[in-house]
């Protein structure tokens, strides 16, 4: 590593709507390392990335790139001096091979004639130099989110991207997937690439990043070169400005008796795909089931059958021994159980509600809230202050729209909603993906309280570290099937095989 | 200021500034066609307030339009574009007057019963369209739109065959028994009891979102998924939702019926169904908002008609001013659309 900066970021601030989201920042990003930028949700790490990739203009401060001042007014600027960008969100086109996604963005060589065969060659050249695995011919909707990660990562180098910013790279990735993705990220930084990686996951920063730089509320807070002092607690502190708890205790009690029985469930997905295939899993009264797996295993469809919002092909649900496969969503409601799904935004809330009705929507019909046919709404006003009190929603009052609220305030009004049900069984689907450190923190705490009161808990996450802190019983899915049963306390790296559909003599 | 009166003022600004410039460029319009503006619109003020007499028309266009901007204006929260009020009302006209001509009871019973078969025709022939939604999802604006010209050939058949007025060569049935008509109010004013039935519904409108069907019917609107997720029978709900719109057309169709017109003749819609669906969206599905819409077209379409009685102006701006407030309308809500989305990615990151 020598210590020439490719990326001298000074004095950078940005406003939006008032609020500063980059507050005279400072970056350097040395040539030929890796570069953490780590920050909690809403820090402003991708802000000053966008800033850096033309995607937004600074209002203050100055951007040297390779030691010359730049104004970079547009990605295609960007990408012209060298920097590439792989959103968390692919910008990937479905129904087009590698090769054409590449092609959209640049000019064929052969005039007005395409440059396909070409191209696809080029492309196969680099992907093979990085281990990247990639057919260029292979359509996008074909590959996994494994592969799609690196198709994007290709692009960006294939255009010329000697300084690759990478949002959240791993989110989506199982422990081997990261592990070669890893592999990859340190044979570019041989070959003279300089790699920004955002992240809010302190163990990647500590296994793979030459430097950190760490944002707090907008301001860099800190810059340390990692080496082995420095520890992850160290690092939490200063993303957090305090401790954070990453253990939480097991349960004090013993699980019960069986509260909600899966017996060989199977289904289709919207794509006539099988989504399930003969899957079963029991879970008891006062126990969290973490269900382990990639995402778009079956997970999304399993959480809606087992809440009424999509009828099983075949096999059935039992609660309390009683059989109720197929009912309404409404059923279900009644039978106390509660959902929080995947998909916050569509489904979990009504954006342009306001966030007191939000909370009330399972209860429009007769409830707690109608008195003759109508909405009471002094009694939604109490409970929404009742909500707001208890699960900290940060919000100016009950009359705001819930779209105006942060990923994690929304979270946390679903939280309140999904509670304050009394549920006896409680779907918690992928509860904390998105969410910074404390709101995470919160809403697993919460999990932890629903489940120590006698909930029983089916937490669907693919997020393992969230797995192993919370689950008293590890099922791990793939392809719609269960792998296997692992105990608290698994090793990740058993549960890392069965999520890529390794199946194993695993101890139950 | 709170999230909800802000945005009320927002939406009345709004509302104010479309309707302004729809003025200004009907106006420009005017004088591009050698008249004075000034005097145009001097016209359509004096025709509809300048006497006791058009004041009482005034009333009498409200009565249908309002009612039936109601109606739409809760198909439209459920995000239900039923633009078939116009098919709704001449439905319901057919069945109030074929029960006042046809069904030989008690002219009190008759009465009812007219009521009754006029606010169902209304909602079953929304609820037609409601089903073929939930059965086969056809898209509830093409149904709606192609019910309408079904009722309107069906009234034409009916006015010029089987319930013609044998005693003239006109499109009309006979006039129904004299005893049913609404009692007029204020002399020989057409202005007839039929507003404060217009009164009440007002008043219901008011509460009606607050109740557990209005929450319901508003939560579908704001997505199938969502809806769903939170317990309600989405399929029902949708049919409900078109069954109470549709009857409110109903009842705009039975008051015209027994209040003005006293039989059914080819017309009796006079565009009121599209009249309304502008009004629903001018006044952004607001109750009040409604309210002042209706109010300002009972006054442009009365006004417009006198307005060519005494100046040269064609009527034809009327249809142009109303041709612009539904651009305006769109474009609002393209905008509308727009702008919170872009502040709010922006204050991600």
């Amino acid at each position: 590593m020598d210590d020439q900066c490719v990326v001298e970021m000074r004095g950078i601030t940005k406003i939006f709507n008032g609020v500063k989201a980059n507050d005279n920042v400072d970056f350097f990003l040395k040539k030929r390392s890796i570069h953490g930028l780590l920050g909690e949700n809403g820090a402003g790490k991708t802000t000053l990335m966008n800033i850096l990739y033309g995607l937004y203009q600074q209002e203050e401060g100055e951007i040297f790139i390779n030691g010359k001042k730049e104004d970079i007014s547009s990605p295609l600027k960007a990408i012209s001096i060298g920097i590439g960008m792989v959103h968390q969100h692919f910008m990937l086109a479905r129904p087009l091979t590698v090769t054409e996604n590449v092609m959209l963005g640049k000019k064929s060589r052969r005039g007005i004639l395409l440059d396909t065969n070409q191209t696809s060659n080029e492309l196969k050249a680099l992907s093979d130099k990085y281990q990247m695995d990639i057919d260029p011919n292979s359509k996008i909707w074909q590959l996994s989110v494994g592969e799609q990660q690196r198709v994007e990562i290709l692009t960006a180098i294939y255009m010329g991207a000697e300084i690759l910013i990478l949002d959240e790279p791993t989110a989506v990735l199982t422990p081997q997937e990261t592990e070669s993705f890893f592999e990859t990220l340190r044979q570019m930084r041989q070959d003279g690439k300089s790699i920004i990686l955002i992240t809010h996951k302190l163990e990647e920063i500590i296994s793979i990043v030459d430097e950190v730089t760490v944002l707090r509320d907008g301001k860099m807070v800190g810059r340390r070169t990692m080496d082995a002092s420095v520890t992850k607690d160290d690092l939490c502190r200063m993303m957090v400005g305090r401790n954070v708890l990453f253990d939480f205790p097991p349960a004090e009690t013993e699980p019960g008796e069986i509260k909600f029985s899966i017996r060989n469930i199977s289904v289709k997905n919207d794509k006539g795909v099988q989504a399930l295939q003969n899957f079963s899993l029991d879970i008891r009264r006062g126990e969290i089931v973490g269900l382990a797996g990639v995402d778009g295993n079956g997970q999304k469809e399993l959480c809606e059958i087992l809440t009424g919002l999509r009828p099983a092909e075949s096999g059935t649900l039992q609660l309390d021994g009683k059989d109720v496969t197929n009912r309404t969503p409404n059923y279900y409601i009644k039978q106390h159980i509660s959902h929080i799904p995947e998909d916050r935004q569509t489904i979990g809330l009504a954006l342009n509600w306001n966030l007191k009705n939000n909370l009330i929507i399972k209860q429009l019909g007769k409830g707690p809230f109608t008195r003759k046919g109508f909405i009471e709404e002094k009694l939604v006003d109490q409970n929404w202050e009742k909500a707001r009190d208890a699960y900290q929603i940060k919000a100016i009052d009950g009359n705001e729209l819930a779209r105006s609220l942060s990923g994690g305030n929304q979270q946390k009004l679903i939280l309140a909603r999904e509670l304050s049900l009394d549920p006896h069984v409680l779907v918690a689907n992928q509860p904390t993906r998105g969410l910074d450190v404390r709101a995470s923190e919160y809403v697993r705490g919460q999990i932890l309280k629903a489940r120590n009161s006698g909930t029983a808990v089916l937490l669907v996450s693919a997020d393992l570290e969230e797995i192993l802190q919370l689950s008293d019983r590890i099922a791990v899915i793939y392809d719609g099937q269960l792998m296997g049963i692992l105990p608290r306390g698994a090793d990740p790296m058993d549960i890392g095989a069965l999520m890529m559909g390794k199946k194993q003599e695993v101890h139950d | 200021m709170n999230e909800k009166t802000r945005k009320t003022a927002i939406n009345a600004f709004g509302t104010i500034c479309m309707i302004l410039i729809a003025l200004i460029l009907g106006g420009i319009l005017v004088y591009l066609t050698g008249n004075s503006p000034f005097e145009a619109y001097g016209a359509m003020l004096r025709g509809a307030f300048s006497s006791p007499q058009r004041i009482s028309e005034l009333f009498v266009k409200l009565i249908p339009i309002l009612l039936m901007a109601f109606g739409v204006s809760i198909a439209y929260k459920a995000q239900l574009w039923n633009i078939g009020a116009e098919g709704q009302f001449i439905m319901s006209s057919i069945a109030a007057t074929a029960v006042a001509l046809y069904i030989n009871i008690p002219i009190p019973v008759r009465f009812i019963l007219s009521f009754i078969a006029s606010l169902a025709a209304g909602a079953l022939y929304a609820g037609l369209a409601g089903y073929l939604r939930n059965r086969f999802g056809a898209n509830e604006v093409i149904t709606t739109m192609m019910l309408n010209s079904i009722a309107s050939y069906f009234l034409m058949y009916l006015v010029n065959g089987p319930m013609q007025d044998p005693t003239t060569d006109l499109s009309q049935s006979p006039l129904v028994p004299e005893s049913m008509f609404f009692a007029r109010l204020i002399g020989n004013y057409r202005l007839h009891i039929g507003i404060f039935i217009l009164l009440a519904v007002t008043i219901m409108m008011c509460f009606f979102w607050k109740s557990s069907v209005g929450y319901r019917i508003n939560l579908i609107g704001q997505g199938e998924m969502v809806a769903t997720y939170a317990g309600i029978n989405v399929k029902q709900t949708v049919m409900t939702t078109m069954m109470i719109s549709g009857a409110f057309a109903g009842l705009a169709g039975w008051i015209e019926t027994f209040g003005i017109q006293h039989r059914i003749l080819d017309g009796i819609a006079a565009d009121y169904g599209n009249i309304s669906t502008i009004i629903a969206l001018l006044g952004s599905l607001n109750v009040y908002g409604i309210i002042a819409s209706a109010c300002f077209f009972s006054v442009l379409l009365c006004g417009g008609a006198s307005m060519q009685r005494m100046t040269e102006v064609p009527y034809s701006v009327v249809n142009v001013i109303q041709g612009l407030i539904i651009i305006l309308v769109i474009a609002r809500n393209m905008f509308a659309d727009r702008l919170p989305q872009v502040s709010h990615k922006e204050k991600k990151g």
